[in-house]
């Protein structure tokens, strides 16, 4: 490793998705000296993969973009993506102290134009997380058309060696010889802004997830409704078949103690309301399911935005659906009681999306290794005074940001970026006046 | 108009029942379990009426004897309400609805209650001891003749009853039919269930419910077989090699099998043996003593040692006793003719509904 690299900063923002984003600018525009650290290749987090939001349907790439690229060309802002945050501590009464770990893209960052020149030379294929292992990628690859930034990367973990990259490059940035380097960061507060995790479906072994081809997850759903999506139509994936009987399961991974996750995650009704109207704009030829426990359409414009799917003919069944068949045509039979009828039924489908929930991700609580962080029942950071100030961590001068702290939608999320900024600037204002 | 009885589920937990009001009807136990069908959807109709208290609904239904508890609807319920313990419940409960004395539910919500009864034939017993003056030959004379009479006795003024209570509630009541035709035509149901317990095998397809069944069959037809014997060929006191051997072997079948049911009710490794209610502790621990004692007392009779070792003829009589008097008209016993009555009843009601 390369010298340890020291800095000095305002604030650490942790986690480049929307919630990061905006408390980065909430910073930044206040004055302060921001750091954010996102340990993926690009900043945008979830929001920047789906399709459109609800219950507005504005295309989310669209709207997370102008907002990116604020906090890209933020003069107050530094931003480094790639970069692990190894540990959190505080170091006296105002500092913190956070060491990170830049991790190599083995692509000088700033030679690179994008050309995409290497990804067509790479004879390396693998499955393409950003599409959610529906399509494949390269191995010397930019994430997505609007990855910020728009860089090139080589995965080591799939590169063959073979150099092809290395020959086609233009600027001839690819460096094969770079490492992880280290970085220690002082700082006054943070902002913990790392999101959620989605449910695995995999856990629950009757629902096929990963064995049946057709049987999807709604964040791959997400991606075959996009502007950029996989196979610019919606195909089935186990044959290229485009689905007429889609089933939507919700409550995947959510209000399940079986899976340890008693809570409902607050998004899978309405997300899977939205795709379901946008399934009847892409395949007007389709009918579409939604198996559900209760529709939750709590918020503003929610209910009329559950009506407008009914109206528009999506199939509401009350019953959560217990097993999942693959018969041999790559069809799936879903075994459910009807609520209303209180019988059991079958129902056969040609692909079905798994609404799953969301859980606390486990990075949010690995930084602060002095023992502090509080977890409450649900393994979400304890909320201080979740009442009369849900941004307040355990740790003083730590402030929770978007789904960090609880599941919620991108408005809440925002609202929570923005109360946990006002409260690092009250803090950081109070701890410079001695209070 | 069904009227909710809200003290309904608190008589229920005494029936063994745990959590049922924590379901929130997503369906999920009626979907995964193996048994349900389009038509005879469960467990979850029987969860709604238990947290509604529908006791007539309750009364009238077979479905709780339809399942076989494999428990994978408590295995995957979302909220823990553990539907295979409540269906397990009501079956007890039905049990005390469908007997006319009253005594199957007393004893089913009363420790005290079971104790007492234990204990009262055994103080009539040792009264009987000291002031009969009765020897070795008239109290296994006196035994036999017992046996005989409570097989009969029981029979006639508890069990038939009870299931004439039982074809009232479940048949009659919805469907006012004594076609004979149908009576005959669904009797191989009732044959069949009672001496194969078949609907077992569908119940899931793991090998660990393969083996329960296995040994749950094997435990039926050897106690069937060691009551013939001891009831009617007199196995403590025949002489026929035969008669001697198989006694030897059916009493052993009873209490090895009783001696692992126990056990998997200790470990609680499957859904089925995780709750156990008092009334089925007693069930396999005096089958047990029952098949161990008598398998004793032919022992000594073989070795010509039963007149040093009187005692174990008296424990073995008054686990019988118990047994006969105790758990056969008002213990879990029942479920041997209920079970196999509810497949009889509901092909009747079947046969008898317009087709689907």
């Amino acid at each position: 490793m390369a010298a340890v690299e020291r800095l000095s900063f305002d604030a650490l923002v942790v986690g480049g998705g929307i919630a990061g984003i905006e408390a980065a600018i909430n910073l930044g525009d206040n004055g302060l000296r921001v750091l954010l650290v996102e340990k993926d290749l690009t900043l945008g987090g979830k929001m920047i993969m789906l399709s459109k939001v609800f219950p507005t349907l504005d295309c989310a790439a669209c709207i997370t973009t102008p907002k990116i690229s604020e906090v890209a060309r933020h003069p107050n802002v530094t931003i480094f993506t790639n970069t692990e945050v190894k540990s959190i501590q505080k170091q006296d009464m105002h500092y913190f102290k956070a060491s990170l770990v830049r991790h190599p893209r083995y692509v000088d960052e700033s030679a690179c134009t994008g050309c995409q020149l290497c990804e067509e030379a790479c004879p390396a294929v693998v499955p393409d997380q950003y599409q959610y292992d529906l399509v494949g990628r390269k191995a010397a690859y930019i994430p997505f058309s609007i990855a910020s930034p728009r860089v090139a990367t080589i995965d080591m973990d799939h590169c063959v060696l073979c150099g092809a990259c290395e020959r086609v490059c233009p600027p001839q940035c690819i460096d094969f010889t770079q490492e992880p380097a280290e970085c220690q960061i002082i700082m006054k507060t943070v902002i913990v802004a790392t999101g959620l995790q989605l449910f695995d479906p995999a856990r629950i072994e009757r629902f096929r997830s990963g064995h049946a081809k057709n049987v999807i997850t709604a964040m791959q759903m997400e991606r075959l409704l996009a502007p950029t999506r996989p196979y610019n139509h919606v195909l089935r994936p186990g044959d290229g078949k485009a689905p007429d009987k889609i089933a939507y399961v919700l409550c995947v991974g959510s209000r399940d103690r079986t899976v340890g996750n008693p809570i409902c995650s607050q998004i899978c009704c309405m997300y899977s309301i939205k795709q379901a109207q946008l399934l009847m704009g892409a395949l007007p030829m389709a009918d579409v399911t939604i198996y559900y426990i209760n529709i939750r359409s709590y918020g503003k414009g929610f209910e009329e935005f559950y009506e407008q799917a009914k109206g528009m003919g999506v199939n509401f069944v009350k019953g959560k659906v217990g097993q999942i068949t693959e018969k041999e045509n790559g069809n799936l039979v879903l075994r459910y009681e009807d609520i209303r009828s209180g019988r059991l039924k079958e129902a056969e489908h040609d692909l079905v999306v798994l609404s799953v929930g969301s859980l606390a991700d486990p990075d949010a609580s690995g930084f602060f290794t002095d023992g502090r962080w509080e977890q409450d029942e649900f393994h979400f950071p304890r909320q201080k005074d979740l009442f009369f100030n849900p941004a307040l961590s355990s740790i003083k001068g730590v402030f929770l940001a978007g789904t960090t702290s609880c599941p919620m939608d991108i408005p809440d999320t925002i609202l929570s970026a923005g109360a946990a900024s006002m409260e690092a600037i009250r803090y950081i204002k109070q701890s410079a006046l001695g209070i | 108009m069904a009227r909710p009885d809200l003290k309904f589920g608190k008589k229920l937990k005494k029936y063994g029942a745990v959590d049922f009001n924590a379901c929130y009807n997503c369906g999920t136990c009626t979907a995964v379990c193996a048994l349900a069908s389009e038509t005879d959807s469960f467990p979850r109709e029987m969860v709604r009426y238990s947290v509604l208290g529908l006791d007539e609904e309750i009364k009238g239904s077979l479905k709780p004897w339809l399942c076989y508890y494999c428990g994978e609807c408590s295995t995957y319920c979302p909220q823990e309400a553990q539907p295979g313990e409540l269906m397990m419940s009501l079956r007890r409960y039905l049990i005390s609805r469908y007997d006319w004395t009253g005594l199957s539910g007393l004893l089913c919500r009363s420790l005290a209650a079971y104790a007492a009864a234990f204990l009262a034939v055994v103080a009539g017993l040792m009264g009987l001891f000291f002031f009969s003056g009765w020897g070795q030959k008239e109290w296994m004379h006196y035994g036999h003749l017992f046996e005989m009479a409570a097989i009969g006795g029981v029979f006639a003024f508890i069990l038939l009853p009870n299931i004439v209570r039982m074809w009232y509630f479940t048949v009659w009541k919805r469907k006012k039919t004594l076609r004979m035709k149908t009576y005959l035509l669904a009797l191989p149901e009732l044959l069949l269930h009672m001496f194969t317990q078949k609907r077992t095998l569908s119940c899931n397809d793991e090998r660990d419910n393969t083996l329960w069944w296995f040994e749950h069959l094997v435990l039926v037809l050897g106690y069937l077989g060691l009551l013939f014997a001891t009831v009617f060929l007199d196995w403590f006191a025949s002489t026929h090699p035969v008669v001697v051997a198989a006694g030897y072997v059916l009493s052993a079948v009873v209490f090895v099998v009783t001696f692992d049911f126990v056990i998997r009710r200790i470990r609680k490794r499957s859904e089925k043996s995780v709750f156990s209610h008092p009334s089925d502790w007693f069930f396999v621990i005096w089958l047990f003593l029952m098949g161990i004692s008598a398998f004793g007392v032919r022992l000594l009779v073989d070795l010509g040692a039963l007149a040093g070792h009187f005692w174990l003829y008296l424990l073995h009589l008054t686990v019988l006793v118990q047994w006969a008097l105790i758990i056969v008209p008002f213990g879990k016993w029942t479920h041997f003719l209920y079970r196999s009555f509810a497949m009889y009843f509901d092909r009747i009601v079947k046969m008898e509904s317009p087709a689907a």
